[in-house]
């Protein structure tokens, strides 16, 4: 199995923070399997993922996709990797328009014709059981509906690996409940998926492997079983 | 007297609209390239935000150095012409408008920005979304811009001259009218400056409310 991502000696401090925010971290992320990334607030979780999903440049260290060092290629090449790797951020940002439209937007992104885009939307929609909010604008939907349309845009795009950042901060326990399906049903397909999260629960119940991020360093990694232990 | 003023408001609103269009056409793109290089922006944006509230009358003196027959752009001509007061209304208004479509922008970027890039997007792509989103803002910045520049003095009054039926604007207006001693020919004038302003203000409100429905 060949890492999709590859994090080598990374650190990373924000400008003007005088503060490391990510110490010397190095991580594999693979296709076809789920990665929980548990820590508490503050910890670099959302760093990290920002890095692993090509957001931010890291002070150091590298970032490899597919082998290919993301930040050395020429933009082309940078484009169509980065297509291949979605980050979805824990406050759920819609563009204008309804959520039909929010669902297609990484498909227009990529050049998808407005009709197929919008049909596998739809489509995405539908098989989430969040069919009833196709027409709403964004400023119709709640916290936890809006949180819902930013991570089926991201499942819609498809890429090979979906990075969700705190995925069910705003959702109730019946979407938790589909997430997790979902995440399993990626899964299935193929899809790497990295699930940063402080519920441990939803760690538990889906991961393949978990890190545990603490003071922007890897503390454990293993299997939930053994690094979850209650 | 009633059709001198109409004159006057209508000379003041086509010399600061064009001062302003000719500010917001740099002050946005500096303002982008600002918000997309935070060690830029270290460096210029407290500097830029500190000129916001320079006096009027001191970037008059310095265009009136500048253009002045003796001066290095004295070969121009512009000296007390209308073009004088829109340069120098476009100069004093950019720091005010670069810096606020500047935190316009780059609070824009880090929700639009990021979440078009994340999905794929080039950057051209993650601008036009950060440019669609922050238009509420962006106006916001233009309309302070615009406030500024209909309401100075300084630079109108130095570079322009206050010449009848050619570079006088309210402000100048009401300014002779306060030196002859009219002083509610003076209040009018200041009525009809903030009536426009407000005028002004309120549209593109209305436009913005037209535009997210």
């Amino acid at each position: 199995m060949s890492a999709a991502i590859e994090l080598r000696g990374v650190w990373h401090m924000y400008p003007g923070s005088g503060r490391w925010a990510l110490r010397d971290v190095s991580l594999e992320v693979a296709e076809g399997r789920i990665l929980a990334v548990v820590g508490p607030n503050g910890s670099g979780k959302t760093t990290l993922l920002k890095i692993a999903g090509t957001l931010y440049r890291p002070t150091r260290g590298t970032l490899r996709l597919w082998g290919s060092d993301f930040w050395a290629v020429d933009g082309d090449e940078r484009l169509r990797l980065r297509r291949l790797v979605v980050y979805v951020h824990e406050k759920p940002v819609l563009v204008r328009g309804t959520a039909l439209h929010n669902v297609a937007y990484g498909l227009l992104l990529r050049g998808a014709p407005p009709e197929e885009a919008l049909s596998r939307a739809r489509r995405v929609l539908e098989r989430m059981g969040a069919g009833e909010l196709a027409g709403r604008e964004r400023g119709q939907l709640s916290a936890g509906e809006a949180q819902l349309i930013s991570i089926l845009r991201a499942v819609a795009a498809e890429p090979r690996v979906l990075l969700l950042d705190e995925p069910t901060a705003h959702l109730d326990l019946e979407k938790r409940r589909r997430l997790a399906s979902l995440i399993r049903e990626l899964r299935g397909r193929g899809m790497g998926v990295v699930v940063a999260t402080h519920d441990y629960l939803l760690a538990r119940s889906i991961a393949d492997e978990v890190v545990v991020v603490e003071e922007g360093r890897l503390k454990a990694r293993g299997p939930p079983g053994e690094v979850l232990e209650v | 007297m009633a059709g001198e003023a109409l004159e006057i408001a209508a000379r003041s609103l086509a010399i600061s609209g064009t001062a302003t269009l000719l500010s917001s056409a740099w002050s946005v793109v500096l303002a982008y390239l600002l918000a997309r290089s935070p060690r830029a922006s270290r460096l210029l944006v407290p500097f830029l935000e500190a000129l916001v509230g320079i006096p009027t009358v001191l970037v008059g003196l310095l265009l009136y150095l500048l253009l002045s027959s003796q001066g290095p752009l004295g070969m121009l001509r512009l000296l007390y012409t209308p073009r004088a007061i829109v340069v120098g209304q476009a100069i004093l208004i950019t720091p005010l408008i670069t810096s606020v479509a500047y935190r316009v922008l780059t609070h824009s970027w880090s929700m639009y920005g990021e979440l078009a890039l994340a999905l794929g997007a080039a950057e051209r792509q993650a601008a036009r979304l950060v440019f669609s989103e922050s238009l509420p803002g962006l106006a916001a910045a233009v309309v302070m811009g615009f406030s500024r520049a209909f309401g100075e003095l300084g630079v109108a009054l130095m570079v322009g001259g206050n010449i009848r039926g050619y570079t006088r604007v309210i402000t100048t207006a009401i300014a002779l009218e306060v030196s002859r001693g009219e002083f509610g020919l003076a209040l009018s004038l200041g009525a009809m400056l903030v009536a426009i302003l407000v005028l002004v203000s309120l549209t593109l409100r209305f436009l913005g409310r037209l535009r997210e429905q």
